[in-house]
């Protein structure tokens, strides 16, 4: 190795060092005031790069150019304070789900309101030609570009450094960021920190996007790469702190550099497996610290209450069986079409229910359930084209091999709980669609499994289920489904679902009773990934081909938004998500190419207005009225509980 | 009988000594104060005998089995049950389910996923008798985060009680509540722990409580033990006085 290629390369690593640190520097300090892990922050990040596209087509020249990097942040920081006193604002109270949720929508609205804008193709940034050139370093051709950016993050870093450990509003940030509490009871002025710090955050998101825009290009959900690349950096460093996101960026830099030499094939892979390591033995990352437990005092207590009520009545279970016969009825009289949609509706119905158990039941949010769903796929699609196996056995095998890997990756991920959690799923989640996505031996790398043979069932002396057929496909789903949910009903009204609820309320508490909360979380995510897995195996069968797209960590928001829309903590909730984002998905994409933004409009309405999804609203109205007609509660409800 | 044996416990943070060398023998039984100023180290006290904090060496030993550095839930299961400073609940579950789930874990069917929680009529009765002794039966079907504080701690005492604790810690049992309710409390600890032969530590601010209901008291001060007596002893004792009671001995 000689010396102008380690010049070319180290330079290289820290120009990616420079844009991550840009970008997670904003991320980190906001998590670390508001408590909230920004998604949107990759939304920002292009925001900065489009603002400086927009506005070198009117500025030209070195000046003009200036000018754009230097005024794209602002306009980003403006956008960042109508998000926040708009909308951030109104959820502080809400449980951090929500928060992560909202400016989940976020990202879904500004990537199609940038596609409307300023359309959907790649766009490149001019540089003026002043900074486009090359000069020689140690024998090696470095860009001036690379220089310029290498030289402008360690400044900004400084004057970070500057404005939070030597100004009067720098030591209120970091008072808040280490004791919120403490800094609310000294009557700091919380509202307007979070505005300023969210602002501020923007800036530097924004900045890092007008630096990169002209070495990358641009493009509508560019922020989404960007914004995962940054969750590693922040959680590897430790969330809220600022010396871990320096010393991240500079790690995934080198890392992603030497990855791309060395083994370009698993790139990706090593900064998941990196995360992973970091997460296993530093669960709160190199330079974090176990966030506070949320104290449970009155005060507290008295806003939880405001919170979304877990109190409702179950239903009587004919209420609950008359669905089903009506689901049995339907391929009498609807097409082959609608018989597909309702098998789809099924297998999204049962991943959400399953994920549901770890969300509102033991408040786990995991972001890694796509790996589960595409481990049940991969087993059912390998077994029966390379393996040979019969359609059962098959479909049987891939909820056992689920439970296996989410086995291990549970033992790892069920010591710790939100963000952390969340953040472990999902590097976890992406190690497997990354080991998915390029092992071409085994999973057929991008191009996946085509043409998976469906066998017919012996069904010993019966004769044979062909399962060829959508109608004879809809039965088989809906069987299989429907006794899957019974399951879990079964299991989340049981002792162990009434104590995964205690664990969710209040761990510390529980495991006060005597109760192992690890091995209850445990218990429940393997559970939850062994019927995601079920899921994914019978979406194999349907579908018949499978890819990897199926296990990335979008596909994980699936479930979320389905348990979201239906209701957090009703047992049928995700169903009805379920139902309500399978049809909009078809139907919209069929009508509107923006459909992404159509469903980030749905969840940011219900996010604000109905955090208790629609079945937890119906519930809660049910529960007002009809409760009082003896009659009526006698029939429809049994006694009052909570989930 | 000894019920718990506490030998030489140190715990430091840092360069702090939160306890030295603090000894402590509670007879089967027996109601035992643990008082001190602010930041003597009866939490970190607690903490230790819990399982919640490990200490740095010393023993504690429960029935004569050491139990030092084990996590709560194994030491919950030994027979200690704890209630804490702050209310300690689950706010968002019914009265009722409180206690319900702490007599699930009790009696381990908390592991079986498949039964029904409802359909446990014994472990229904139960419950209902406990929130029966604490006063709350009537209140069984509401949300346990609109109960008053006072209505809180007591669910707290009865989800502690559910574990069938032969000693039962409770840090500060009246915090927060009026002078009514506190009076209420106390009683109420008083009578269990003479029906049930339940043993009792508890660490109190409010001196009129801990010398009208202890059998012993033991004095801590900035992590070390300064006294170790009836209430007779401890307010003759010159030291505690000076040190921490002063004026108010002098006034009761």
């Amino acid at each position: 190795m000689d010396l102008s290629f380690l010049t070319v390369q180290v330079l290289s690593a820290l120009r990616q060092a420079a844009f991550l640190f840009l970008i997670s520097s904003g991320l980190t300090l906001i998590f670390g005031v508001l408590n909230i892990l920004n998604f949107a922050h990759g939304a920002l990040y292009m925001l900065g790069a489009y603002f400086v596209y927009a506005l070198t087509l009117h500025l030209t020249g070195p000046a003009g150019f200036l000018i754009a990097i230097l005024a794209a942040p602002l306009g980003v920081a403006l956008i960042a304070t109508v998000i926040e006193t708009g909308l951030l604002r109104r959820i502080y109270m809400q449980e951090e789900i929500y928060q992560l949720l909202l400016t989940y929508a976020l990202v879904l609205i500004i990537d199609d309101l940038a596609k409307i804008v300023f359309g959907p193709e790649f766009k490149s940034i001019p540089m003026p030609g002043m900074l486009s050139g090359s000069v020689t370093l140690f024998g090696g051709t470095v860009p001036v570009y690379t220089l310029l950016v290498v030289v402008l993050a360690p400044a900004v870093a400084l004057i970070l450094w500057y404005l939070l450990y030597r100004t009067k509003t720098g030591k209120v940030v970091r008072a808040t960021s280490s004791d919120r509490e403490m800094a609310d009871a000294l009557g700091i002025n919380m509202s307007a920190l979070f505005t300023l710090v969210f602002a501020f955050g923007a800036v530097l998101a924004g900045l890092g996007g007008a630096l990169a825009g002209p070495v990358r290009t641009v493009f509508p959900g560019v922020g989404t790469e960007v914004i995962i690349e940054s969750f590693v950096v922040v959680v590897i460093g430790g969330l809220g702190n600022l010396w871990g996101a320096l010393i991240g960026s500079i790690l995934i830099g080198s890392l992603e550099t030497i990855g791309i030499i060395v083994f370009p094939e698993f790139e990706m892979s090593l900064i998941y497996l990196l995360m992973v390591a970091v997460l296993v033995v530093r669960p709160w990352g190199l330079f974090g610290r176990p966030l506070k437990v949320k104290a449970l005092s009155e005060k507290n207590l008295a806003m939880e209450a405001q919170e979304i009520s877990p109190v409702h009545f179950s239903v009587h279970p004919l209420v609950r069986w008359a669905p089903l016969l009506l689901l049995l009825l339907v391929p009498l009289f609807a097409g082959r079409f609608y018989q597909y949609l309702l098998t789809q509706i099924f297998i999204a119905s049962l991943m959400a229910i399953a994920f549901n158990l770890l969300l509102g039941t033991t408040g786990l949010l995991s972001f890694g359930q796509a790996a589960f769903f595409g481990v049940g796929a991969y087993t059912v699609g390998l077994l029966l084209t390379k393996g040979g196996f019969g359609t059962l056995p098959a479909l049987l095998l891939a909820p056992v091999v689920t439970a296996v890997v989410a086995g291990v990756i549970g033992f790892f991920c069920v010591r710790l709980s939100g963000v952390h959690f969340a953040m472990l799923t999902l590097a976890f989640g992406q190690l497997i669609f990354t080991v998915a996505y390029k092992w071409y031996g085994l999973t057929g790398g991008d191009n996946g499994i085509q043409g998976i043979p469906v066998k017919t069932i012996p069904l010993g002396g019966l004769g044979a289920l062909d399962l060829g057929s959508n109608r004879a496909m809809y039965y088989f789903v809906l069987a299989v489904v429907w006794l899957s949910v019974e399951l879990l009903r079964r299991f989340r009204s049981s002792p162990f679902g009434a104590t995964l609820k205690a664990i969710r309320e209040n761990g510390q508490r529980a495991s006060f009773l005597g109760v192992n909360i690890h091995l209850y979380r445990w218990t429940a995510f393997v559970v939850a990934g062994a019927f995601t897995g079920l899921a994914g195996g019978l979406f194999a069968m349907m579908e018949k081909s499978i890819s990897p797209e199926i296990i990335h960590w979008s596909k994980s928001s699936e479930p979320v938004f389905m348990t979201i829309i239906g209701g957090i903590y009703t047992f049928a909730g995700p169903a009805v998500g379920a139902v309500v984002y399978v049809i909009l998905n078809s139907y919209l994409v069929a009508w509107t190419e923006k459909w992404a933004l159509v469903l980030g409009l749905v969840l940011l309405t219900l996010v604000l207005l109905l955090p208790g999804g629609v079945v937890g609203f119906v519930n809660e109205k049910a529960r007002q009225t009809l409760g009082k007609l003896r009659c009526i509660r006698k029939w429809s409800f049994s006694k009052s509980a909570t989930s | 009988m000894v019920l718990l044996e506490v030998r030489n416990v140190v715990k430091s943070f840092g360069g702090l000594r939160a306890l030295q060398d603090v000894s402590l023998s509670v007879a089967k039984g027996e109601i035992r104060a643990v008082i001190g100023p602010n930041g003597a180290g009866k939490s970190t006290f607690f903490n230790v005998m819990t399982g919640l904090l490990k200490p740095d060496s010393g023993d504690v030993v429960f029935e004569g089995e050491p139990i030092t550095g084990m996590p709560p839930h194994r030491i919950i299961r030994k027979g200690i049950g704890r209630s804490f400073q702050i209310t300690n609940i689950f706010p968002r579950m019914s009265v009722f389910e409180n206690v319900q789930v702490a007599l699930f874990s009790h009696h381990r069917t908390g592991n079986n996923p498949l039964s029904l929680a409802r359909k446990s009529t014994r472990v229904g009765e139960e419950a209902l008798a406990l929130l029966d002794q604490v006063g709350l039966a009537e209140k069984y079907d509401s949300s346990a985060s609109v109960l008053s504080h006072g209505d809180q701690k007591r669910l707290e005492i009865a989800i502690s009680l559910a574990s069938r604790p032969k000693l039962l810690m409770l840090d500060e049992p009246t915090a927060g509540m009026s002078r009514f309710e506190s009076r209420e409390t106390v009683a109420l600890l008083q009578r269990i722990s003479r029906e049930q032969g339940l043993t009792l530590i508890f660490t109190e601010h409010d001196m009129d409580i801990v010398f009208a209901i202890s059998e012993k008291i033991m004095v801590l001060q900035q992590g070390a033990v300064i006294a170790d007596g009836t209430p007779a002893e401890i307010k003759a004792n010159p030291e505690v006085r000076k040190a921490y009671l002063g004026e108010e001995i002098t006034e009761s």
